[in-house]
């Protein structure tokens, strides 16, 4: 048993005051919105950060990170974002367990409507809604959802002790979540439109060397066969056109993501992909609205690079507030 | 046992409840005793650091008092316990309705910590709107909710159907960790998590806001 017990970091805020004007309002604390925390907290900003889950975003789900510099042997996605909320929170910065769902104008401000109709006044905001993962592009994916179809192997591995399972995908999370599935599941088979894995060198020759993995190259989702559970996925050769069935209980998925900009949509300028368009000081198309992580047009969605988008952004809407009120 | 807490955790925790333990509370645990014939190589481990735990969080306030009943059968009756390990918390606003059943680690222990600040405040984090919609349920609810301690969306799910029970002793909430349980796991198809049963009847998986979840409650007890 590897026991482990998070500690509620968010619990820890004292009562949001009503009328309070915020310097800062952060959307969503995953990395980039909980460094943009940080940064606010140190400057003395009267910032809250709401975030409608759990914090962490997607790297709550990472079992291990090893691309994050000073931990030379890695850390849990969890126990990282434990860390970040509580450096946020030692400086001030407030985390609150509220969904923003909308946000309008009031004259230079900004009003941020949460859930449970809680309407918050702020000077600027900063948009850290991150990314969802793409669905399984096959028509039986909502029947199957929870059946056998998943999207966290950090969450349901366990579940396929014994079992046959695949995974769709070939970047860093499709290898690293067929690699977690290896310790439970009895073969795990990838599926990848293509020839060669995307994913980082280090994971690509532990996976090759897994002898519990298997791979279907070239080939894309089409069917997932089952009656209640998911007994199957049927797969399609790009090349070939062949298709064949692949016997699993489990599919995973993990082909890339979606951002999260539905509460900006209208009124930030979006890529027609739905990412938020940010320049260099991660500013979006209206002034005091920034945008940081993987909601935003970036080449590169990691949790460094989110953590530097927050950095920028919170620098940049300090000025922009110092502008403000000249 | 070596303890499970680190001493930072403690001293988290600590400074949570002087902040914001009001009344009592108290946590009522269920377990097997060493030699009994319940007691597996499997579920073994398990007791012993859901013991631990629940010990070392009961140490940390002099506000929250603890209770072991081991092969008790009478008491297991009395609070109509389904499965061992079982942890009911018990303040003011509840009796006998929220229940963790398996350890409470992972994500899931900021669960247990947060149900102990609520119990023992007396209030939810529920809007005004779901507060009176669950108060307002007039017939027996149950709601199951299955979890793994590595599933970070899952104490949303389970800090919901907590909090819905909190507001109307009718409601019965349980956490039920599914790698502890794998039968009834297996029972309820459980594949992904958090899975929510209620009332036998109607199930979803996933994590959803307060208002959906509620609905889900409705259209259960409406079957019934």
């Amino acid at each position: 048993m590897d026991e482990f017990f998070t500690t509620p970091v968010a619990e820890k805020q004292a009562e949001v005051i009503p009328d309070t004007l915020w310097d800062m309002i952060i959307l969503g604390a995953g990395p980039g919105g909980l460094t943009a925390g940080i940064y606010a907290g140190r400057s003395g900003l009267n910032v809250m950060i709401l975030e409608k889950l759990s914090p962490g975003g997607q790297i709550a789900v990472s079992e291990q990170i090893d691309n994050y510099p000073g931990f030379p042997d890695g850390i849990s996605g969890t126990e990282l974002v434990e860390r970040m909320e509580k450096q946020a929170v030692r400086f001030g910065t407030r985390i609150v367990m509220e969904e923003g769902i909308r946000i309008s104008k009031e004259g230079k401000l900004f009003v941020v409507t949460t859930t449970g109709d809680k309407k918050y006044r702020t000077k600027t905001i900063i948009i850290s809604t991150g990314a969802d993962p793409v669905k399984l592009p096959v028509p039986e994916e909502e029947k199957f959802r929870g059946k056998g179809v998943s999207y966290c192997a950090t969450c349901d591995a366990a579940f396929f002790r014994g079992k046959d399972v695949a995974i769709v995908g070939g970047g860093d999370t499709a290898i690293a979540d067929a690699l977690h599935l290896t310790r439970f599941a009895n073969k795990v088979i990838i599926v990848h439109r293509r020839r060669e894995l995307r994913a980082v060198k280090v994971l690509q020759e532990e996976v090759f060397a897994n002898p519990k993995v298997v791979f279907q190259w070239d080939s894309i989702p089409s069917r997932v066969i089952g009656d209640e559970m998911v007994e199957g996925l049927e797969i399609e050769n790009v090349k070939t056109k062949e298709k064949k069935v692949l016997k699993v209980n489990g599919i995973f998925a993990a082909i890339g993501t979606v951002p999260n900009s539905k509460i900006v949509r209208g009124i930030v300028e979006l890529d027609e992909r739905g990412f938020v368009k940010t320049n260099y000081n991660r500013e979006t198309s209206v002034p005091g609205i920034f945008a940081v992580g993987d909601v935003r047009d970036t080449p590169l969605r990691q949790v460094i690079t989110a953590a530097g988008d927050g950095a920028i952004a919170e620098f940049s809407a300090e000025n922009y507030i110092k502008l403000m009120e000249r | 046992m070596e303890k499970l807490l680190k001493e930072q955790d403690v001293q988290y925790i600590k400074e949570l409840f002087d902040r914001d333990l009001v009344d009592p509370v108290e946590l009522v645990l269920f377990l097997e005793s060493e030699g009994s014939d319940k007691v597996t190589a499997a579920n073994s481990q398990y007791f012993q650091y859901t013991e631990e735990i629940i010990k070392e969080v009961s140490e940390i306030s002099d506000k929250i008092k603890l209770t072991v009943y081991k092969d008790d059968k009478e008491k297991e009756k009395e609070y109509g316990v389904k499965e061992i390990s079982a942890l009911f918390i018990q303040g003011k606003n509840v009796d006998k309705n929220v229940v963790f059943y398996g350890i409470p680690s992972g994500h899931e222990f900021s669960s247990l910590l947060e149900d102990i600040v609520s119990v023992s405040q007396g209030t939810t984090r529920l809007s005004p709107a779901s507060k009176e919609t669950a108060q307002n349920i007039k017939v027996p609810v149950e709601i199951l909710v299955f979890i793994t301690p590595t599933c970070p969306h899952c104490p949303k799910a389970v800090k919901t159907a907590h909090q819905l029970a909190m507001e109307n002793k009718l409601i019965k909430a349980a956490m039920i960790e599914a790698n502890e349980f794998p039968e009834l796991s297996k029972k309820y198809n459980v594949y992904a998590v958090p899975k929510v049963v209620i009332n036998e009847k109607v199930q979803f998986e996933g994590a959803l806001p307060e208002d959906i979840f509620l609905n889900k409650v409705l259209s259960a007890v409406d079957e019934s």
